[in-house]
């Protein structure tokens, strides 16, 4: 009789270097070929809870840990690692960070060479797991070049070559597109129907409902908050919280009977001189090496909020990297202000176009964050006189206040991204161009910094209309595009597809599909109710229409 | 800026050698060279012809190397070259030899006869191992280092260092270019640095830390990666150790690497061949 | 960072010294684009301070890694072919850097910051010896040669990237451990 294959007893964890609890007497029991569905803020104890489960903690990471962590029966404390590893397969958040070798078969060979298991082992093994995930194609690719899509599946892979009977997945759906997300969902649907218990930590939990998880464990500051059926959540969770399917949003907030926010009123679409203008823009990276942009056209207007949506590697920050100069077209010109970029060096075309690149670990260097957003002023020569005001106003806009003082390489993520856009914003530009904004942070966190730029809840002076003249943002969540944008692009086949409203560019399923953007329930739900509400409204606001 | 490997695959006689006969080798001629202190040309001329003969086989484009080449001329014609010429010091001390005739004087210094035949011998012999240390790059599979290294009798841990090395360069070359660009789009320019020494290294912070910063980051997650699969608890199986074969041209390449290495030291303290010596045809030029 | 012994050598040191090497190949392969600073004949070479820090940071194992497999990579991306004594000088310039490791408790204390510059330039001397001495035999130059013509300059350019960059490395390390603390 084979043991549950995971039970967690009143397990309590504190890091050594953290006075708080990081877990909080927790306990939990899976069966074999369950889903488990983990969500919660930044911070939770999402993944000091996968750690425990997988044996890293108590023996990689201090601390005192109290309470029982089962697995099939045994204590994983006193498994000897490389049965640990056979029994608990772990895929970590960014695949970039945890491929170890060169090429795909080594990669996906890793694990069986580590147990020194005989060479015609590994190499059935290592084909079993290509073609359980159908990625025969990729055997003999070098890792570095694989799309972000391709990383994770190899590295599934890798984890599947070890025959673990528990899979452990900690927010593996970062920075793919809606697409490529959608699939990895249904390759972990289809190990639970294999018998696997399948353990997924996401915080986007909307998403992840595809995958038909068997039950949502959510958590808040190392406790469970709840535990059980996903059919109870939007009673049981807030969805400010968590980002939750649009139908259940409205069914919350009509049941609690809240207030419903005024809508906040549309964007003014002003169409005065443009001030980026892509004519007839063509751009390969090398003479060797293929096309990414095709006579590609753009202008960029005052007054335009753009989202930018399109799958992974179609060359979406190939394409704005020109509007700053970094990339300068092969044929065709972009003009800034009626300048050609090839003309103009990146630091003068800086004054007019900021631009926040996707990860802000690429350009934290400051000891202070005061001195982190004076960088930027200051290369640009700006006044001495204004420059601090130009930083406590930044500084205040994202929410840092009391944070000037801070080493920024000592803060969180969702912090360090905050201080990457203050540094932009202290360089007081024009144009506003940011690098997939939200990612990797949490739903609370991104909605109001989101809110306090694009001023969409009327409270807040939106930060965008007072500093900048236009504003575009890539993406990959579909509903930034539905709730904040006044224009949307998609970008795919070397060129731009469609460019319009959000409500005419977005309506067409089957052209968001083909190009990799799954249309979510807020858009179909805005879609169905455009008559009434005549724009796209966040999914609160649609409380007061929705039948 | 994109890190491309300067390895290509060619069918050539030099890539179809395992790697590990091409290391053994390449130790073997500049031990068997060096530790000896072979000086004599009648030594060094066919060695050199030797490995002017594998490096056209290992058939590496002009274009390629034509910047390294430059930079080495440069380095052994300037440095050493002349350096001997003049001094005549570091090789054999009969080169130093008041007795050998002056043929011309500068800056004081005389020029002999000896320190000319030195100054040339030691340009060709430098020149014979350099052939063999160039082609290395373009010859060896990136993907193989670390398992040849494993064959050669280093550790797995040590081995496996040298792939994961391999692994993370692109990665950190990118990384080095995005923060290039995000700091030139916040305004800096490298160009337009200036000041002292100091100041000028100290402005370089902005390039060198969030790039430095992000690898220590990543080096925990890989560490948890790797724990979680199991690295270091038993001997490793090496998938690709199988490939790596001595079939008949390693035997041969190899016994000539070990007739090369012993044979420096028979011909020196065995037989008294191989020191430095001026042979009479260049004495007679300048008489 | 709990160095609890100088030499183990486990997961850790692998990765560390593999993520070392590779930091330090990229780094010299990009000073071949990148305008740095030059006096006279010596030329400075800032991915030095970065294999410092490697050592300082992670021990000896790691630094000595960092330098030789950086040096040889650093080598072969550029092209230049596979210099062993000059690798094998990196590598000890890493090594003896990262004897101070276990005696680092903050990397933000001024006291720990000079221990760690000090073995720093203690191991580019090594480490540049090495290099440079090894030239008499393989390219047969004389002392003088190998002392004015390779020691000098490399000494004089690595010691002084490691006195200015190190420190700040250090402090930016100490920010980042703080966030991390394992
Ligand atoms: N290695 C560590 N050392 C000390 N404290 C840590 C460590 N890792 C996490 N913590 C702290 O423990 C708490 C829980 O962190 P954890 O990483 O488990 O959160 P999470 O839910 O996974 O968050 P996220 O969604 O941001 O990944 C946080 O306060 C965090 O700062
Ligand atoms: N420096 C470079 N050199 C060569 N090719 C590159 C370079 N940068 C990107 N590419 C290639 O150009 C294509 C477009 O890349 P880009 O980063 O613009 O895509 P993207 O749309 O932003 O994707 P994602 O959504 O994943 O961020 C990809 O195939 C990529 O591999
Ligand atoms: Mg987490
Ligand atoms: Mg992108």
């Amino acid at each position: 009789m084979p043991e549950k294959p995971l039970v967690i007893d009143s397990l309590t964890f504190k890091y050594k270097t953290r006075p708080e609890l990081a877990l909080e007497d927790v306990s939990l029991e899976l069966k074999q070929g369950e889903l488990l569905l983990i969500a919660g803020s930044s911070g939770c104890g999402k993944t000091t809870l996968a750690r425990c489960i997988n044996g890293l903690i108590p023996r990689s990471y201090r601390g005192e840990r109290s309470g029982k962590v089962l697995l099939h029966g045994r204590e994983v404390a006193d498994m000897p690692i490389p049965e640990m590893a056979q029994v608990v397969g772990t895929l970590l958040q960014d695949p970039e960070r945890q491929i170890v070798a060169s090429n795909v078969f080594n990669e996906i060979a890793f694990g069986p060479e580590n147990l020194g298991l005989p060479r015609g082992e590994i190499i059935s093994r290592v084909d079993q797991a290509l073609s359980r995930l159908k990625l025969e194609y990729l055997r003999e690719r070098e890792t570095f070049n694989l799309s972000g899509g391709e990383k994770q599946k190899v590295a599934l892979a890798g984890v599947l070559t070890m025959n673990p009977s528990i899979l452990l997945l900690d927010e593996p759906l970062a920075s793919l597109d809606p697409a490529s997300a959608h699939e990895a969902l249904e390759v972990f649907r289809s190990l639970a129907d294999e018998g696997k218990t399948v353990i997924l930590v996401e915080h986007r939990v909307e998403d992840a409902i595809e995958a038909k998880p068997d039950r949502l464990l959510y958590m808040e500051e190392g406790r469970i908050k709840y535990l059980g059926p996903i059919t109870d959540l939007p009673k049981e969770i807030d969805h400010t919280q968590v980002k939750l399917p649009a139908p259940w949003v409205v069914r919350r907030v009509k049941a609690q009977g809240a207030t419903v926010k005024e809508p906040p009123k549309p964007p003014v679409q002003e169409r005065g001189d443009p001030l980026v203008v892509f004519e007839d823009v063509s751009f390969r990276y090398d003479s060797d090496l293929p096309f990414i942009l095709e006579n590609v056209n753009l202008k960029i207007f005052p007054g335009d909020l753009i989202a930018v949506l399109g799958p992974n590697g179609a060359g979406k920050s190939t394409l704005v990297k020109h509007a700053i100069g970094l990339l300068k077209p092969t044929s065709g010109r972009v003009l800034v202000e009626g300048q050609d970029t090839r003309k103009l060096s990146v630091a003068q075309i800086a004054r007019t176009l900021g631009y926040v690149f996707q990860s802000p670990t690429h350009m934290l260097y400051a000891p202070t964050v005061q001195e982190e957003l004076e960088f930027g002023p200051k290369n640009l020569a700006y006044d001495p006189m204004l420059i601090p005001k130009f930083v406590n106003e930044s500084l205040s806009t994202v929410n840092l206040n009391g944070f000037a003082e801070y080493p920024p390489l000592g803060l969180s993520f969702g912090q360090q991204k905050r201080t990457t856009i203050a540094a932009v914003l202290a360089m007081r530009s024009k144009i506003l161009i940011m690098d997939e904004p939200t990612a990797g942070q949490d739903f609370a966190n991104y909605t109001h910094f989101m809110n306090t730029m694009c001023d969409v809840s009327e409270d807040a002076q939106s930060v965008l209309s007072a500093n900048f003249a236009a504003t575009l943002f890539i993406t990959h969540d579909l509903d930034l595009a539905v709730t904040y944008a006044n224009r949307a692009l998609l970008f795919g086949d070397r060129r731009i597809i469609a460019d319009g409203k959000p409500q005419d560019v977005l309506k067409d399923e089957e052209l968001l599909l083909k190009y990799r953007v799954r249309p979510t329930s807020l858009l179909r739900l805005n879609l169905s109710l455009l008559p009434q509400t005549g724009r796209f409204l966040p999914a609160e606001s649609l409380a007061a229409y929705a039948p | 800026m994109l890190v491309t490997w300067k390895y290509r695959p060619r069918n050539t006689f030099i890539q179809r050698l395992d790697p590990r006969t091409r290391l053994l080798f390449f130790f073997c001629v500049i031990f068997g060279l060096t530790l000896p202190d072979i000086w004599d040309y009648r030594v060094i001329l066919p060695l050199f012809a030797m490995s002017l003969t594998l490096y056209l086989l290992a058939r590496i484009e002009w274009k390629d190397v034509k910047r390294v080449w430059l930079f080495i001329f440069v380095l052994v014609f300037m440095i050493v070259g002349l350096n001997a010429l003049l001094s005549g010091r570091g090789g054999p001390a009969s080169v130093t030899n008041t007795a050998s005739p002056v043929v011309f004087e500068v800056l004081g210094i005389d020029v002999t006869i000896a320190k000319i035949w030195f100054a040339l011998t030691q340009v060709v012999r430098m020149i014979t191992m350099t052939l063999l240390a160039i082609p290395i790059p373009y010859t060896m599979d990136p993907n193989i280092y670390g398992t040849a290294f494993r064959k050669l009798g280093s550790s797995d841990k040590v081995s496996f260092t040298m792939d994961l090395a391999f692994r993370f360069l692109p990665t950190f070359a990118r990384d080095f270019t995005i923060t290039m660009d995000s700091q030139r789009a916040r305004g800096y320019e490298l160009e337009k640095v200036k000041g002292g020494i100091a100041s000028r290294l100290r402005k370089l912070a902005p390039l060198i830390i969030p790039v430095v910063m992000q690898s220590t980051v990543t080096g925990e997650e890989v560490i948890d990666a790797m724990d979680l699969r199991a690295f270091g608890t038993n001997p490793r199986t090496w998938i690709k150790a199988d490939d790596l074969r001595y079939k008949f041209a390693d035997y041969i390449m190899l016994g000539l690497a070990l007739i090369l290495l012993v044979g420096g030291f028979v011909l020196r303290f065995g037989l008294g061949i191989g020191e430095f010596f001026i042979p009479d045809f260049f004495t007679n030029l300048f008489l | 960072m709990n160095n609890s012994s100088t030499w183990e050598f486990g997961t850790r040191q692998v990765v560390y010294g593999a993520i070392g090497a590779a930091l330090y190949g990229v780094l010299s392969w990009a000073s071949n684009f990148v305008p740095l600073p030059a006096a006279g004949n010596v030329t400075f070479r800032p991915a030095v301070a970065v294999l410092i820090f490697f050592g300082v940071a992670y021990g000896p194992w790691v630094g000595f890694l960092a330098g030789f497999i950086g040096n040889t990579l650093g080598d072969a991306i550029s092209g230049w072919g596979f210099f062993w004594n000059w690798s094998v000088g990196n590598g000890l310039m890493g090594l003896v850097a990262g004897l101070v490791a276990a005696q680092i408790k903050d990397f933000r204390a001024q006291g720990d910051i000079v221990k760690a510059v000090i073995y720093g330039i203690v191991g580019v001397a090594v480490g540049m010896l090495f290099a440079s001495f090894t030239e008499m035999i393989t390219s047969g130059i004389d002392f003088n040669t190998a002392l004015v013509g390779y020691f000098v300059p490399a000494f004089i350019g690595n010691a002084v990237v490691t006195v200015i960059l190190v420190p700040i490395l250090m402090i930016a390390f100490a920010a980042v451990a703080s966030r991390r603390g394992r």
